[in-house]
């Protein structure tokens, strides 16, 4: 039994090599995911700074109190206040070239002192495509308003709300992104990999020369798994090494238990790149089957696109597609921390789709 | 048991596709040590004979067996009591000859000195060249060593000069001639009557699925002289071949 592992062993060890030699390769499995992890990070760190209001106050009045309460405006970090916007004719014409999200006015009587305390309505002016940040914009300002009445005229406030963020660690968008990404590399590493190499094994006449020799099939089958899992992990830990540093990542589930997990995504994924690959005589056969199994894995699993926005009946669907499990499965351990017992509804869905795939697989395979 | 003389047993072979039967009930022996040429023109049924000897196509009808054993009942013992040189000898390319020799060893579960097989083709110094650095000649003796690693009794080529020149070609029968040497019956298929007048001991022609005749090379020529047979060219002493050999020398290209 161990010489039949042992043939497994360097039937590994040597697409191994071979692929650390092939440059393409190299590029297409390691530095191809590399590429959507910079466009993707990119972009939702580009929203990150975005969060703020870009708006013009136009101060009508002259009462001290008014200068007063502008410059405290100028200091709040959500407003981004453009100084040389003074007139509401000009705040008017920035908002329709959307330069601007919205002008605060300050009234004439804005700060005028009556019965000892300084009063005012300050008006928050918008056009209809600014209806949103407009809204948040004067909720913002109605809570400077009472944090302000609070001070100069303290009363009870028997009720109040206060909102609490419960993730221990602040997680931003991208963390919930950087898992449809992963996902995007499992299908990358797992579908395109076999899926290109034995066809062309199969061309230059390697395969059936091997199939002159005892070598079985589930020899050849499981140092390809072992090799193209390998290369997945690679290519995985490779994201993690960028995303981390880079894009500000944060893991809050167990690495080993997320270890294990992309282990088993990557295998299930891979049976599809062998059954396609394995079947296929030539690449002319293997591309059109590549890609009804990658194109509706790509964009309703949840790589690149949240599967919320889908009706619910294409949710109820694609539930079942085998990525989807696994994209779920590694945003929940990631974000969320969860453990592997808790995720038993993916590993369900991953374990039946391994049942079915790797039989068809190797039934599949042909050596020419 | 006696050690039997022959290695491998025909049967009555059939291979039949739809309504085409390619081969069509051949029957014959192979002696241990012995080199045996299947000639006959394209779609005689030459390499789909081979290929079911080789466990490579199923066996329609009739048996073969090699030193004792049925091919259609034991491929996978078979497979490791022969070795197979195919008609356009693939190797993965980025990969080592030793890397590939320790590769095809490791097929049959053996572990060899890739060093050793290397040096019988005269290729020891190329051990760290990938394949897609050899020439056709290299690439020729590379694919015989690699089908030798785990010495098997009967090596099967499939027309093994084809594409060569003269100087390769030479060189690969001087190899033909070692490997048989050694004791390992070989089976080949060739379309050059040269080839075969000089490697094969005996030789079967094939026409249309069946076997029209079988003996040594001299006895098939003076049957057909008995029956008369006359060229009507008058036979030179040397040929072209002879006269390309004698101005380039038989050393083998790169």
């Amino acid at each position: 039994m161990s010489t039949k592992f042992y043939t497994v062993w360097v039937f590994f060890v040597t697409s191994m090599k071979r692929l650390f030699r092939d440059r393409m390769a190299l590029f297409f499995t390691f530095l191809f995911p590399l590429i959507f992890l910079f466009v993707f990070g990119t972009i939702s760190n580009g929203n990150k700074s975005n969060v703020s209001f870009e708006v013009a106050i136009i101060n009508k009045s002259q009462a001290p109190y008014a200068k007063q309460f502008v410059q405290t405006l100028e200091k709040q970090k959500a407003l981004k206040v453009h100084k040389d916007v003074t007139t509401l004719e000009s705040a008017n014409d920035k908002m329709s070239h959307k330069d601007i999200d919205a002008a605060i006015e300050l009234p004439a009587s804005f700060g005028e002192v009556k019965d000892g305390l300084p009063s005012g309505q300050m008006i928050v002016h918008y056009t209809q495509n600014n209806q949103a940040s407009a809204q948040t914009l004067t909720t913002l300002l109605q809570a400077e308003a009472s944090s302000l009445n609070n001070k100069l005229a303290p009363a009870k406030t028997p009720f109040t709300v206060t909102s609490k963020q419960n993730n221990e660690r602040s997680l931003n968008a991208f963390d919930y992104t950087f898992s449809g990404l992963l996902g995007f590399t499992i299908l990358g590493a797992g579908l395109f990999g076999p899926m290109n190499v034995f066809p062309e094994l199969k061309k230059m006449g390697i395969l059936r020369r091997l199939h002159t020799t005892p070598l079985r099939v589930w020899q050849y089958f499981l140092s390809n798994m072992l090799s193209n899992t390998a290369v997945g992990l690679m290519s995985i830990a490779i994201m993690f090494a960028v995303a981390i540093p880079l894009f500000h990542i944060k893991i809050v589930g167990n690495y080993l238990e997320l270890f294990i997990f992309l282990v088993l995504s990557i295998i299930l994924i891979l049976g599809m790149g062998l059954g396609v690959g394995g079947w296929a005589k030539n690449e002319r056969q293997a591309a059109p089957l590549a890609q009804i199994l990658v194109f509706p894995q790509m964009f309703l699993s949840g790589t690149f696109f949240p599967r919320y926005v889908m009706p619910h009946w294409l949710q109820a669907i694609t539930d079942y597609l085998p990525l989807t499990p696994v994209i779920d499965g590694a945003r929940l351990i990631t974000t969320e921390g969860q453990h592997l017992w808790q995720l038993w509804p993916q590993l369900l869905v991953m374990g039946v789709w391994l049942i079915i795939i790797y039989p068809i697989a190797f039934k599949l395979f042909r050596w020419e | 048991m006696v050690k039997d003389d022959i290695i491998l047993r025909v049967k009555d072979l059939r291979k039949v596709y739809g309504d085409n039967v390619a081969v069509d009930g051949v029957s014959f022996e192979v002696k241990r040590g012995e080199v045996f040429g299947i000639l006959g023109p394209n779609g005689a049924g030459k390499t789909t004979t081979l290929e079911m000897m080789e466990t490579l196509r199923e066996i329609d009808g009739g048996t073969a067996t090699i030193d004792g054993v049925d091919v259609a009942k034991e491929p996978y013992k078979i497979r490791g009591l022969i070795g197979v040189q195919p008609q356009t000898p693939g190797f993965q390319d980025k990969t080592k000859l030793t890397e590939l020799i320790q590769m095809f060893a490791a097929a049959y579960g053996e572990k060899v000195n890739p060093k050793e097989f290397l040096d019988d083709v005269q290729l020891g110094d190329k051990a760290d060249a990938y394949v897609e650095q050899l020439s056709g000649g290299q690439r020729q003796r590379f694919s015989i060593t690699a089908a030798l690693v785990h010495n098997p009794k009967v090596f099967f080529l499939d027309e093994p000069t084809t594409g060569l020149d003269p100087q390769a070609r030479r060189n690969l029968w001087d190899l033909i001639e070692e490997v048989r040497d050694r004791g390992i019956s070989v089976i080949l298929t060739t379309h050059y009557m040269d080839e075969a007048e000089v490697l094969c001991d005996r030789i079967a022609i094939m026409d249309k699925g069946k076997i029209i005749a079988l003996d040594t090379p001299r006895n098939l020529i003076s049957a057909l002289l008995k029956r008369g047979f006359k060229k009507k060219q008058e036979v030179q002493q040397a040929n072209l071949e002879d006269v390309f050999i004698d101005l380039t020398g038989k050393e083998l290209r790169a």
